[in-house]
């Protein structure tokens, strides 16, 4: 697996934190409870992505997935 | 002038187009584009046109600022793809394009529901062509069953038009009431707007489109739907939780798309389902949004369709699994493709961002925590795929050693210039927000605004660099709803078509061998008789035994005379029987 140097992440981590730290002091995101939660967005963000790209993978390799020739297994259309 | 429907230059264009020389047909394309929009420019809000035809009050042409604002980007985005497609010399696609924009068109400022029903089939006509002329056995298969789940969904509009109109005895086009009426128009709207599980036929025939057809594909259908949506049903509950289901389902499905046309095909899927959920939400904030997000999606989303057609047109492929390593080939088309992307995925300073927080914003205002939480998670998944995925496996990944070919200066030309929109309406939201039905009372760039944006979809980048791995590009398809009626099509074939055919002909076969044995028969009806009668003995018989050795019909046939004196007394007593007894 590729990663990114952690550094970059960290330092993404804290100056976001930073940012909703003065933000939230002031206005907030909105008008929701998880609006109001430092760093809520960033967490959101990156779980989201992965809870996306795994559930898509289980459903695709559960039932989704099928081979090119799946309609047309005789290759007659092509 | 103000009264001539803007609908019909670009119909009367069509017509005229095959018409002039072949060089001049792309640049009238462009000129009808351009008359279209100062004859839109010119229209009066509130003004409409009536007509009498047969016992029916028809409104061809009714205008008000929800149609406008859909007729400026859709005859925009008419003249960005005419110069998109200045290169292409295939009149019958030109053609086509006009008359898709135009039926569109129509469309949007009909103001009677027999008006819509004829735009809205002659849409389904047009933008079929824009599939079938790709010229492939796979498009022409694809471009059927497009046309066949479209004429099926303009049926149920038909039959749901003439229930509104016994039970209301009006055709306008006003919000319904509910009922089954309503339901059956709702059903049809809902299947040109792609909500699941009636959206199959997009994902199935957008990438099977002509490389331009694609664009063109990807603005009209989807979107008048939202129109006609906002229109009829705008506030009803159904539609919130149908746009929320459609956001994800489309951002799924993107994962495991292989074809780049498909996997932007289930992103517009993902993208129309912010605008019904804001046409479900109702309020004026929501169908500002829905407008808004409507207007910068057909703008974004035409330019990542010419993006990918690019890549298509230079290096003919569209999968991930044969793509990658283009970024040093092709760095303009990457950067004007990126600008869409980042469109798409909402960041600051792109149209996306503009137009989608007017959405959030207002299901906020609704209290609508669920629908804002899954509809961030649509963002995310749009970024991961649009914004990461697609242009990483594009053109950079795997290096494949492609060598595409150059690219048409009009493709170039096309694309700068709707990227050049998608940036104005980015750094300047007025531009949009004035146009809106209602008044925009919303500002998007507040801090708190772009810094949630910015840290969701930076860390959308870093689930996707953890996860890259597992993202390439697979040689499969994916199952979708089409699959309940392209499986079983191969067994309706034969029972409709294979087994009726095969009755029929047995049946001919049949009757042919009939009417060759009486024909045989009729030849020598003595020596046929014979068969079946005893023969001739000493107490006597038929006497027809010379008839197996010599036969001369003549022998038997009256003279002519014969008939003629059958038919005159026939005549004579006819004659008799009205004189005497009639």
């Amino acid at each position: 697996m590729r990663r990114l140097p952690l550094m970059f992440v960290c330092g993404a981590l804290v100056f976001f934190l930073g940012v909703d730290a003065v933000i939230l002091g002031e206005v907030g995101h909105g008008g929701f409870w998880w609006s109001h939660v430092y760093g809520f967005f960033s967490l959101f963000g990156f779980l989201g992505c992965v809870a996306t790209i795994l559930a898509s993978k289980f459903f695709g390799k559960k039932w989704l997935e099928r081979r090119e020739n799946y309609y047309d297994p005789k290759g007659l259309h092509e | 002038m103000s009264n001539v429907p803007p609908a019909v230059v670009l119909l009367c264009g069509a017509l005229l187009l095959p018409l002039l020389p072949r060089w001049a047909r792309s640049l009238a394309f462009l000129l009808f584009s351009v008359v279209t929009l100062a004859l839109l420019l010119r229209l009066e809000e509130g003004s409409s046109t009536s007509l009498r035809f047969l016992a029916f009050d028809l409104v061809p042409m009714q205008v008000d600022r929800l149609s406008l604002a859909f007729g400026y980007v859709f005859v925009l985005i008419t003249f960005l793809g005419g110069i998109y497609s200045i290169y292409l010399q295939d009149t019958g696609q030109q053609v086509a394009a006009l008359i898709y924009a135009g039926s569109s068109l129509g469309v949007l400022f009909a103001g009677d529901l027999f008006t819509l029903f004829v735009y809205w089939e002659l849409m389904a006509v047009a933008s079929a062509f824009l599939v079938l002329a790709r010229r492939t056995e796979r498009s022409r298969r694809a471009g059927t069953r497009y046309l066949l789940v479209h004429l099926f969904g303009g049926s149920v509009l038909l039959a749901g038009i003439l229930w509104h109109f016994t039970d209301t005895g009006s055709l306008l086009f006003d919000r319904f009431d509910y009922g089954p009426a309503a339901y059956l128009i709702l059903f049809s709207f809902s299947l040109n707007g792609a909500i699941p599980p009636l959206h199959a036929w997009l994902a199935d025939a957008y990438p099977e489109g002509t490389i331009t057809g694609s664009v063109f594909l990807s603005a009209f259908t989807t979107k008048t739907a939202v129109y006609v949506l906002a229109r009829g049903f705008a506030g009803w509950d159904f539609l919130v939780w149908a746009g929320v289901i459609m956001a994800i389902y489309g951002v799924v499905f993107a994962v495991l798309e292989n074809d780049i046309r498909r996997l932007l095909a289930y992103h517009i899927i993902s993208q129309v389902g912010y605008m019904v959920t804001a046409v479900g939400l109702g309020t004026e904030a929501a169908i500002n949004g829905a407008t808004a997000h409507a207007f910068s999606h057909i703008l974004y989303k035409g330019l990542l369709f010419m993006g990918a057609g690019a890549v298509l047109y230079s290096t003919n492929r569209s999968k991930l699994t044969e793509l990658g390593g283009l970024a040093r080939a092709m760095p303009v088309a990457l950067s004007l493709y990126m600008v869409g992307a980042f469109s798409i995925s909402g960041f600051p300073l792109f149209s996306g961002f503009v137009s989608k927080s007017l959405v959030l914003q207002a299901a906020e205002l609704r209290h609508e925590e669920t629908v804002v939480l899954l509809l961030y998670l649509a963002a995310v998944g749009t970024f991961l795929h649009t914004g990461l995925k697609l242009p990483y496996f594009i053109w950079f990944g795997p290096q494949r050693d492609l060598k595409p070919g150059p690219i048409p200066w009009s493709m170039y030309a096309g694309m700068v210039l709707t990227a050049g929109m998608n940036v104005a309406i980015g750094l300047y939201p007025r531009l949009l927000y004035d146009l809106m039905p209602f008044t925009v009372d919303y500002r998007p760039y507040t801090t708190s605004h772009v810094m949630e944006t910015i840290q969701l979809l930076t860390f959308t980048g870093l689930g996707f660099w953890f996860l890259i791995d597992k993202l390439g590009g697979k040689p499969t398809i994916t199952l979708d709803f089409d699959w309940f009626y392209r499986k079983p099509a191969p067994f309706f074939f034969r029972v409709t078509v294979v087994l009726v055919d095969s009755l029929f002909t047995a049946a001919e076969v049949r009757t042919l061998n009939l009417a060759r044995a009486l024909a045989k028969a009729c030849a020598n009806p003595a020596q046929f008789a014979s068969r079946f009668l005893p023969q001739s003995n000493a107490r006597g018989g038929w006497g027809l035994d010379d008839a197996k050795v010599f036969y001369d019909p003549n022998r038997y046939r009256h003279p002519v005379g014969f008939a003629i004196l059958v038919v005159l007394s026939c005549f004579v007593l006819l004659l008799a029987w009205n004189l005497f007894l009639g």
